[in-house]
Order: structure tokens, then C-alpha cells, then sequence
């Protein structure tokens, strides 16, 4: 399930992972690390939407 | 044929089998407190939607009335009519007596009308205009019984008008009987006056003689009148009563809320009795009696739909729905069996809690707790005349400000409107307010908890130092930080310490409600953070090695322009609106089922967006203006030299400590590799949004100022995307027509980083951008906290290096 920033729109896609944070495809959202931000705003998981 | 009118989906006897035939009354600004606000909103979907309420609980027929005192009678007619015409069923009824208004609408509707009203007051002129009027687009006429010498009170003097009128109207202008409904108007039996006590009477036995005396015309009343200046729960059956007796006389039509006509046969003997006493002047003391007799009865509201429910049920249900209606009739009947004070501790404000609790597990949305806010503020605002003043004493009261230097107030509104709706006494003390006026404050109001706010970086870092001053000037209360730039590690390492008593982060309104119920528990302490292993660097590109060969653009033109012609609806395809419907609205999906939330986003989010985006471009609330330019520059160090005509300004950057110590000076190229250029840009959408959404908050409506709030910070974003792009074609780094979703993304080439932000979060640069640009001729300064006013702007460096991209430092 992806998941969209509501603080600046950035897609959390777990096919893709988040290169910009160190993190490999096939990460859930769920499952990423303490401390994980978004990597455009830096807003915490928190401020994040289940997309799809 | 059987007299009738008509709507574009039916024709409806005049006279009704069962009479009489009921006219909604509600469509007034005059007798309808919601109406009169959604025409002045002109929100005329929530004018629709009172008609259709009426249509549901009963109306056969519906008036309709704009007159109101500065407005135009004309163009809001016309608006409604066309609108009324396709979405109501039944017939309508002009209340107007402009010819001018009528002449535009009669036109326009698709059915047969009937025209409210005619008189004889001005001599007649008006009577013949309206009437052939009446006589060309085949409309029925409301005929109220008033000459040149007034009103009408007596029957002979009714008889004797209404007889002037049927002269003219059939005899002159050629109207049939049947097209004739007279009002013979009634007057109220309730207000004690000695010469009024006959009106009833005077009433009926006008409507008989004329029945009598000029056959085939029809009749209508104002119902609600004979009962003005009495309790509403009396005047209910006080007008059933009046009503059953005029039908008995021959009246077959009836101006009323069809909501509140009780069938007489429900209505008691007893309460007859009583009503029959006042109508027909049968005592000295009927009045009295009256009045006594209904203070007595037990109150028992029924609110339409909610037939079944009892009241406090209904009032429960209605703040957790959001939903207004009847409000002032439920909490009337209320009061009949509970002291207003035990109305707001009892059931108000535990069924805000739930509210609160709902939110809390994500099950209500916020937008929705607004409105469930906004019915909590209504009905004690409906309470407050029967209460003695709430009494301060033992109610928890908190200070509430926004820190010096900063404007921003939507966070701290938020929690202003949910503290004080869940019964709490806030002191809202604004915004820019330094440390000493909240010292002062909090000791003068005596408050027992004190509430900081701020977005800027720099409001956090002045909240650390207010605290000192707090413990220095010997504050006892504990105090509750918000803001979008703290963090829970910012308030425990760095405020906590400065102060003695609690210091309590709180994310948002709900987390600081449950601050205070904690300090009412005597629960309350300051916060705390846990190192945790954090297994990530920091965000933002992560390579090394800044490669600054390739070539620096041309730029159209050096030094700065202004542009003040921008197309506010150009914005909304640059607005981001998964940060404005889910983010700034608070619309989001949490644990919705796909199918739910589109549905959502369907029936609400989408249409309340795009009311909002016309209302917004047809008032002219946006007035989006920029300054911008182009500057040669070279970095030294840590710094950005950027040379105007003006001299040589600097922008010192911040490096980032830990890997990969990047620093926007690094993005441009140094005097040794020949220098480079910049741009720079400040933008604003103007301040009448924002303006508009403070008078929203000062008026109650906490939806709509949300809303509008979110609407116009994203729109500023949205020009700030605009611009960017704009400035990234005249830099030729990109070509037209960009990809608007990977914008989102900077699916770009560079970078642009807005001072506050955290690639750059001092302000103090807006110090050289504004010796740059010259913002203050598009109305833009700085506060002493070098924050942009109005609130709706935003500054930013361009940068058009490749490698350039958002990071934290």
C-alpha cells in the first residue's frame, strides 16, 4: 500500500522504497525504521495517508 | 379547472381536500435566521437546501424572499429562482412587491406562479403593475389588506379593502376570482395590548364575509403572526388552534412552517380550551392563563426526523453531527426540564468529549469536529440569555499566544475553539506577543495553564528563551508548546529544562485538551525523550561530490521585476491537493475502505473544493503579485555574495554537520570558476484571503475558516510552483509544460529552498532579499522576527544546479 505525505505530497511506494533515505524496495510503510522521515519534507510518519 | 399553480414537476389544487393547502414560510431572510445567513454567504446550495427541507417536512408550496437592506432584491432573486425552478417540486411562491424584481423573474419560471403581494398602500400604483403582470405570465396574487390609511384591523375595514382590490385586480385588469388569494391579515393575540384583543375575531369573521361576499376568491394568512411575542412551544399550538378555526371559516391556503403545524387532532381539549379562551377574547384573563397553562406542560420537542428520539438524545446526536437544524427549538424544549448550566456540563459538553474521543481514534475527521464545534458554540450561544453569566470561578482557564515575531494563528485558533468547546475559558491573546505581555497576562488573568505558539524555527528557539523568563519572573503555571517546527526532543533537551514546572509538547488541539484534562487530574508533567537508535541518515540527497562544470543559464534580464497581472485561476492546476485535503483539511483516509473515502472525496471534499475555488475567484479574493530577479553571485565558503546594483549582499548558509555537510553556497560556483547566478523570488496571494478567514473565526464559522485557511496557504504554494516554473523555462533548464506530479518531487532540474525551511531556516536573509527585491511594493514586510506579512507569501532562492535538492541541516 503506498501512502502520500500530507505535508507535501511525496509517495511512500513500497515497490520503490525511498533511495534518498537508505531504504530498499519491498519495505512496507508499516516497517520502516524509527527515526524514518519523508525524505522531501521531513515530516514524521505520522503526517502520512494510506494512498492505495 | 380546478384553481391551481404549478412547478416544473407538478400542479397543486389551491384548494386541497384537506385544507388548507401550506405555504413554507422558511425561505426568508426576514423570519429565517439560516436563510438570511447562506443568502448573505450566497451560498445558495444551502438556500436549496431549506426549500428541499421544507418540501421533505411538508410544504406543498414555497415562499420565497430576498429583500434584504443592502442587497440586490433583483439579481438575488433571479439566482434563486433559476436554481429553485429545476431542483424543487412544488410550486413557488415571488414574495416580493417590486414589479422590477417580479418582471425579471415570472419569466423565468417554468410553472405557475403566485405573486406575494398586492396592496393598496401607495394609492395603487404598484397594484396595477403587478397585476398585469400577474395577468400576462398567468400567475395567482396574494392580496394583503392594507390602504393608504394602513393596515387593515378591523373586519368591516378588511371587507371594505379587500373589496377596493377585487375592483381593480378583476374588474380593471381583468384577473379572474380564482387568481384573488386575500390576506386579511392577522394580528397578535399575545402581546397584551388591550386594542388587540379582538384580532382573531376581526380575522375570521373578514374571511367569512369576504367568502361570502365576493365569491371564487381564495385566502391566505400569515399563520405565525396571531401567536408573535409567545413561547415557541405555545405558539405551536396556539397556531395549529388559529389555524384549524380560519380553515372552518373558508381560509384554504396557509403561510406557516410545515414543521410546526400540529394536527388538531392531537392538539388536547384542554389546551383547546385554553387557545379558544385567548382567540376568541372569552376572559379578561386569557392571557394570563394561556401564558401560565404552557409554562406548566411538559415540553416535548419533536425535531421532524428525530421523532422517536428523546430531546437530549437529538442534542447528542446533533453536535456529533455536526448539524444545526432546529437547534433553538430543541434547546427550548430543554429548558423545560433542565437548568441551561446542566444543558451545557451534562450534555454538551460530554458529547464534545466524544467527539474529541472519535477524532482520536481517527473516526472523525477534523472538518467534521469543527461543525460539531460550531453546534456546541450555537447552543451556548442560544443558552447564554437564560443563564446567569457563566461563572469563571473553578472553570480551568488558559493564556493562549503566538510568540513574538509570528504570525501564524491556525493552530492556536484550532485549540482555542476546541478548548473553549469542550467548556474550558480561554484567554486568546493574538499574535507577535512577546514574553513580558504573557508574564503579565497570565499573573492579571490569573490563568491556570499557559498555551505558546509559533511555526517559525525561530518562534521555537524563543519559546526555549521565554521559558527562562518565565522561571525568572517566578511563573507557576504550567506551560504547553505547539508548533509545527518543535519536536519532542526540541521541548524535553532544550525547554523543559529552562523552567520548573511542566512543559508539555503538544502536536495538535486534541493532544493539548488532554493536557488540561491532566492537569486537572494533577497528572500533568513535563515531557520526555528516549534516545532511540536511529538507523538513518538524514534525508536528502546523500552523494558527495558537487560537480559545478556544466554551464550557468542565461537569464532574461538582471536585477528585479514586479509582476502583478497573474491569472488567479492559473494557481489551482500548480495547488497540491493531497496537502490540502488531507493535510491542511485534515480530509484524510486513516482506516477508511477505498470505496468509503472516494466516496467522501465525491460528496464533500470535491464539491466543498470547488465552491470554495469560485467563490474565491468570482469575489476577487486572490490577488496573487510577485517580485523576482536574476543576480550574478559566487559563493564563498559557506556563503552566497550576490551582487546588485545596490552593492554586494550576503547570505550566509548553514552546513549540514554530519554527512554529506551539504550547504546551499555549494550549489553555485565560486569567484574562481567565474561566478554564477541566482534567482530570487517573493510572492504573495495577497491579503484578503486571509482577512476574510480571521472575520470567519471571529463570526463562529470554524469549518469554513479551516477551510479557506488550508485553501489559501496551499495557493500560495501553488504560485510559488507556478513562478518556479516559470523561471526555470526562462533559464531554458526546462522546456514547457512540465510534468505538474513530478513537480511534487522536484522532477526538476534544481532546487528552490524557501527561507524558514530547513535547508536555510534564518530568516534574517529576508533582511538582503528584501534590499533585492523591494517586496513592500506589493505590500509585503517584515515582522521583527524577519517573518513575511501577510501571511500568505513565501520568498525562495533558485538554484539550477543539477545536484541541488531538498535537505535538512
Amino acid at each position: 500500500m503506498r501512502y502520500i505525505c500530507t505535508r507535501c505530497g511525496y509517495v511512500y511506494d513500497p515497490e520503490k522504497g525511498d533511495p534518498l533515505n537508505n531504504i530498499p524496495p519491498g519495505v512496507e510503510f508499516e516497517d520502516l525504521p524509527e527515526g524514518w522521515v519523508c525524505p522531501l519534507c521531513y515530516a514524521e510518519p505520522e503526517h502520512f495517508d494510506p494512498l492505495d | 379547472m380546478k384553481a391551481s399553480v404549478a412547478s416544473l414537476y407538478q400542479a397543486v389544487e389551491l384548494n386541497q381536500e384537506i385544507p388548507p393547502l401550506l405555504i413554507g414560510e422558511r425561505c426568508n431572510p426576514n423570519g429565517s435566521k439560516a436563510f438570511k445567513e447562506a443568502l448573505l454567504a450566497e451560498d445558495w446550495d444551502a438556500c436549496l437546501k431549506i426549500a428541499l427541507d421544507q418540501e421533505a417536512r411538508g410544504a406543498q408550496v414555497l415562499d420565497l424572499c430576498v429583500a434584504y437592506a443592502g442587497r440586490d432584491e433583483t439579481a438575488d432573486m433571479v439566482q434563486l429562482t433559476k436554481l429553485f425552478a429545476g431542483s424543487c417540486k412544488v410550486p413557488l411562491v415571488f414574495d416580493s412587491t417590486s414589479p422590477d424584481t417580479l418582471e425579471q423573474v415570472l419569466p423565468l419560471y417554468p410553472g405557475r406562479a403566485i405573486i406575494n403581494s398586492i396592496n393598496l398602500e401607495d394609492g395603487g400604483a404598484n397594484l396595477e403593475r403587478i397585476c398585469k403582470l400577474a395577468k400576462k405570465y398567468g400567475a395567482a396574487v396574494i392580496a394583503l389588506t392594507i390602504n393608504l390609511e394602513g393596515m387593515a384591523l378591523t373586519c368591516a375595514k378588511k371587507v371594505a379593502v379587500a373589496k377596493e382590490i377585487y375592483a381593480l385586480a378583476v374588474d380593471t385588469y381583468g384577473l379572474r376570482p380564482q387568481d384573488l388569494l386575500f390576506d386579511l391579515l392577522t394580528f397578535t393575540v399575545g402581546s397584551g395590548d388591550e386594542s388587540m384583543r379582538d384580532a382573531a375575531i376581526e380575522t375570521l369573521n373578514a374571511i367569512e364575509q369576504v367568502k361570502k361576499e365576493l365569491p371564487g376568491v381564495g385566502f391566505t394568512l400569515g399563520i405565525s403572526n396571531i401567536s408573535f411575542g409567545l413561547r415557541p412551544a405555545a405558539r405551536k399550538v396556539l397556531n395549529s388552534v388559529f389555524l384549524h378555526q380560519a380553515v372552518e371559516v373558508g381560509l384554504n391556503t396557509a403561510i406557516v412552517d410545515a414543521a410546526k403545524v400540529l394536527p388538531y387532532a392531537t392538539i388536547s381539549d384542554e389546551d383547546r380550551n385554553v387557545c379558544f379562551d385567548l382567540l376568541f377574547n372569552r376572559s379578561p384573563d386569557a392571557l394570563m392563563t394561556f401564558i401560565e397553562h404552557f409554562e406548566q406542560a411538559a415540553d416535548v420537542e419533536e425535531d421532524g426526523d428525530d421523532t422517536g428520539m428523546l430531546a437530549e438524545e437529538t442534542l447528542r446526536h446533533k453536535v456529533l453531527k455536526g448539524d444545526k437544524e432546529g437547534l433553538d427549538d430543541l434547546l427550548t424544549g430543554l429548558r423545560g426540564r433542565w437548568q441551561p448550566l446542566d444543558i451545557i456540563n451534562n450534555l454538551l459538553v460530554p458529547a464534545m468529549r466524544e467527539v474529541g474521543d472519535l477524532f482520536g481514534r481517527g473516526e472523525l475527521l477534523l472538518p467534521f469536529v469543527l461543525q460539531s464545534a460550531e453546534v456546541m458554540k450555537q447552543s451556548v450561544g442560544l443558552l447564554e440569555p437564560y443563564m446567569e453569566k457563566l461563572s469563571d470561578e473553578g472553570r480551568t482557564s488558559i493564556l493562549l499566544a503566538t510568540v513574538a515575531g509570528d504570525v501564524h494563528d491556525i493552530g492556536k485558533n484550532l485549540v482555542d475553539i476546541i478548548l473553549s468547546n469542550n467548556g474550558y475559558k480561554v484567554h486568546n491573546i493574538g499574535i507577535k506577543v512577546p514574553a513580558e505581555e504573557i508574564i503579565a497576562k497570565a499573573g492579571e488573568l490569573d490563568v491556570d495553564v499557559v498555551g505558546l505558539s509559533g511555526l517559525l524555527v525561530k518562534s521555537a528557539l524563543l519559546m526555549k528563551e521565554n521559558l527562562a523568563q518565565f522561571q525568572a519572573a517566578e511563573m507557576s503555571q504550567p506551560v504547553l508548546l505547539g508548533g509545527a517546527a518543535l519536536t519532542k526532543k526540541f521541548v524535553a533537551q532544550d525547554c523543559a529544562p529552562n523552567y520548573q514546572n511542566a512543559v508539555v509538547y503538544c502536536m495538535d488541539a486534541f493532544a493539548g485538551l488532554k493536557a488540561i484534562r491532566e492537569f486537572e487530574a494533577g497528572t500533568l508533567h513535563s515531557t520526555t525523550w528516549e534516545e532511540k537508535q536511529v538507523a538513518i541518515n538524514k534525508p536528502g540527497p546523500q552523494q558527495e561530490v558537487l560537480d559545478r562544470s556544466h554551464p550557468v543559464p542565461e537569464v532574461p534580464f538582471m536585477g528585479r521585476r514586479l509582476v502583478d497581472d497573474i491569472d488567479a485561476e492559473k494557481l489551482f492546476a500548480y495547488l497540491n491537493q493531497a496537502a490540502l485535503f488531507r493535510g491542511r483539511w485534515g480530509y484524510r483516509r486513516g482506516k477508511m475502505a477505498k470505496e468509503e473515502y472516494e466516496a467522501l472525496n465525491q460528496n464533500t471534499v470535491i464539491p466543498l473544493y470547488n465552491r470554495l475555488k469560485e467563490q474565491a475567484l468570482n469575489e476577487g479574493w486572490l490577488e496573487p503579485k510577485l517580485v523576482y530577479g536574476y543576480f550574478n553571485c559566487y559563493s564563498r565558503e559557506e556563503t552566497l555574495v550576490v551582487r546588485s546594483e545596490t552593492g554586494d549582499k550576503l547570505f550566509p548558509f548553514p552546513r549540514q554537520t554530519g554527512s554529506p555537510g551539504l550547504c546551499i553556497a555549494d550549489y553555485f560556483r565560486n569567484e574562481a570558476e567565474g561566478g554564477d547566478k541566482v534567482g530570487f523570488f517573493v510572492v504573495t496571494i495577497g491579503d484578503q484571503l486571509s482577512r476574510i478567514t480571521h472575520e470567519l473565526y471571529a463570526s463562529d464559522s470554524y469549518h469554513d475558516y479551516l477551510m479557506l485557511h488550508g485553501l489559501g496557504v496551499e495557493l500560495t504554494d501553488a504560485l510559488a510552483e507556478y513562478w518556479h516554473e516559470k523561471m526555470r523555462i526562462e533559464m531554458g533548464i526546462q522546456h514547457d509544460g512540465g510534468d505538474m506530479e513530478a513537480y511534487v518531487a522536484q522532477g526538476y532540474q534544481g532546487s528552490r529552498y524557501g527561507f524558514g525551511y530547513p535547508a536555510c531556516p534564518d530568516l534574517e536573509a529576508h533582511l538582503p532579499i528584501f534590499e533585492l527585491l523591494r517586496p513592500e511594493e506589493i505590500q509585503v514586510s517584515l515582522t521583527e522576527s524577519y517573518e513575511m506579512v501577510p501571511e500568505m507569501t513565501t520568498s525562495a532562492i533558485i538554484a539550477h544546479h543539477p545536484q541541488a535538492k531538498y535537505f535538512a541541516v
